[in-house]
């Protein structure tokens, strides 16, 4: 049985722990996830090497999805704007699929895991708020 | 060293038209824009002939079609070319059209917008940019997450948001080319469906079809055409930004402030001179974070000033009196152009039952994903 990402190139799915793939102009000391992989956005610096982002964070903002027209996940769930503690502002999930309610938490990334009907499994990381890291996804 | 549309030859718009903004029909993108360009010459009181060139707004539609539609008007040969800039399409073939007149080239060119919603797919997917959100984060639930955001730095509430598509659905129900013309109470904008975060379905607006046009014409035209100065109205400014890097203050907002800043510096203006603002009040919030970005007021007061009616057609300045985005609705490539028609027909004192007393000053305003801004200044 293999794991595959949801979301290719953007983690390695294998990690025991959610870990992102980002990049770094090390000229300008910022980080970039999703990985710019063709120059830096703040001075044009093409040298950019690849780094791993800790998915740990204090939430921005969230938003409850009550409307999508994509197969992909069924609404309602939450989308959520993360300042990870690595720089970037990015967007993910979070697992808790009932509470928008979450400005200023810290947050961490947990696999969350699909498995279709011939047992493939399909990973992503998915974001829990620490005062709920002690449940299991 | 660049140059400002002021220290060009003056710019003025002397015809505008317009096709309603309709839900997706079976109408064809020609038949849109024709009417809407005919509608402009007729008021303006020039023929197609005098017309020297031609851009159009579009974002959604097909490549390769302004002949299609601009050859219903009489093949006069003149250059003709798409403008494509998302959102604000419609507001950079204005732009384009503006410069063609203010340096020399032509002395009249038109600004047409026209757009169906056929296929149009968002650039990050055709940048091959992939994110832990992809699909799930539709532009409703961007704005959605700025609005739960200013909530939580500026104490505002859902009602305060939905207020400004029961102020925009008020002056939409006065707009006979708006696609919802019905004036809304805050209970109906409150209610569901619920699309993402505070936002309900009528603080979201409605993506159809039609067309706008607006012909700008050069000092010279002006007199050797005849044509009525006292119904020319002047291009003051004209200034085009996209996204730079914010260190973590609002893109949307940043953009604006700083194009909005540039549009008004370049004409002497403050943001209170300003009788008129049309805008991308795409989502309700948009009109908040906006009017606050543009210097019309304080950070996180927008809300309570749109509740004592600041923002209203008769208040301090009337924003969105088409009924904006919300209201008015949002084709896209039209989208920009419909609002220089709106400050237009305000401006000429010719807006009927929603118009805003001793207008003299009007601003446009348009992001479009990616992120571009464009602001337009106009004067009597």
């Amino acid at each position: 049985m293999t794991n595959t990402a949801i979301h290719p190139g953007l983690y390695d799915p294998y990690n025991p722990t959610p870990a992102l793939n980002g990049t770094r102009c090390e000229k300008c000391k910022v980080n970039y996830f999703p990985p710019l992989g063709m120059g830096c956005e703040r001075c044009g610096n093409p040298d950019l090497r690849s780094v791993t982002l800790s998915t740990n964070g204090t939430v921005h903002s969230a938003a409850m999805v009550h409307l999508h027209g994509g197969k992909d996940i069924d609404a309602p769930f939450v989308v959520v704007e993360i300042a990870l503690d690595d720089g970037p502002l990015i967007r993910g999930l979070l697992a808790n699929n009932t509470n928008d309610d979450v400005i200023g938490a810290r947050v961490s990334g947990q696999w969350m895991k699909r498995v279709d009907d011939d047992g493939n499994v399909s990973v992503e990381p998915r974001f829990i708020t620490d005062a709920e890291s002690g449940e299991s996804l | 060293m660049n140059t400002a549309l002021k220290d060009l030859r003056p710019v003025y718009v002397v015809g505008i038209g317009l096709h309603p903004y309709q839900k997706p029909s079976d109408t064809p993108y020609t038949a849109l824009g024709v009417h809407a360009i005919r509608a402009a010459i007729e008021d303006a009181g020039i023929s197609w002939a005098d017309v020297n060139s031609a851009y159009t707004g579009t974002a959604t539609t097909a490549m390769g079609m302004s002949r299609l539609m601009y050859r219903h008007l009489g093949a006069t040969g003149i250059p003709m070319v798409q403008v494509e800039n998302a959102s604000a399409s419609g507001s950079t073939a204005f732009r384009q059209a503006c410069i063609e007149v203010a340096s020399g080239l032509t002395n009249v060119s038109i600004a047409v917008g026209v757009d169906k919603p056929l296929g149009a797919k968002m650039p990050q997917r055709a940048a091959g940019i992939r994110d832990l959100g992809g699909s799930r984060v539709a532009p409703f639930t961007h704005f959605a997450l700025l609005a739960n955001r200013y909530m939580h730095d500026h104490g505002a509430t859902p009602e305060q948001f939905a207020a400004v598509a029961v102020k925009n659905s008020k002056n939409g129900a006065l707009n006979p080319n708006a696609q919802r013309q019905k004036a809304r109470t805050m209970e109906e904008v409150l209610a569901p469906p619920q699309i993402s975060g505070p936002l309900t379905k009528l603080q979201c607006c409605p993506i159809g079809e039609g067309a706008a046009a607006a012909i700008v014409v050069s000092e010279d035209a002006l007199t050797q055409l005849g044509l009525d100065r006292s119904r020319a109205v002047r291009v003051l400014s004209s200034a085009s930004r996209s996204e730079t890097v914010y260190e973590g203050e609002n893109f949307d907002a940043a953009l604006t402030r700083e194009t909005t800043a540039q549009a008004l510096s370049e004409t002497g203006l403050k943001p209170s001179d300003l009788d008129l603002i049309e805008l991308h009040d795409a989502f309700t919030m948009e009109e908040l974070l906006y009017v606050e970005a543009m210097g019309l007021c304080k950070e996180g007061q927008a809300a309570s000033q749109l509740v004592e009616g600041q923002f209203d057609i008769g208040g301090r300045v009337a924003v969105s009196s088409s009924g904006g985005l919300l209201s008015m609705g949002h084709p896209i490539g039209p989208t920009g152009i419909g609002q220089i028609c709106e400050l237009t027909t305000q401006l000429r004192g010719e807006a009927g039952k929603r118009q805003h007393a001793n207008a003299k000053k009007g601003l446009a305003h348009m992001v479009g994903v990616g992120a571009v801004c464009v602001v337009h200044v106009l004067s009597v």
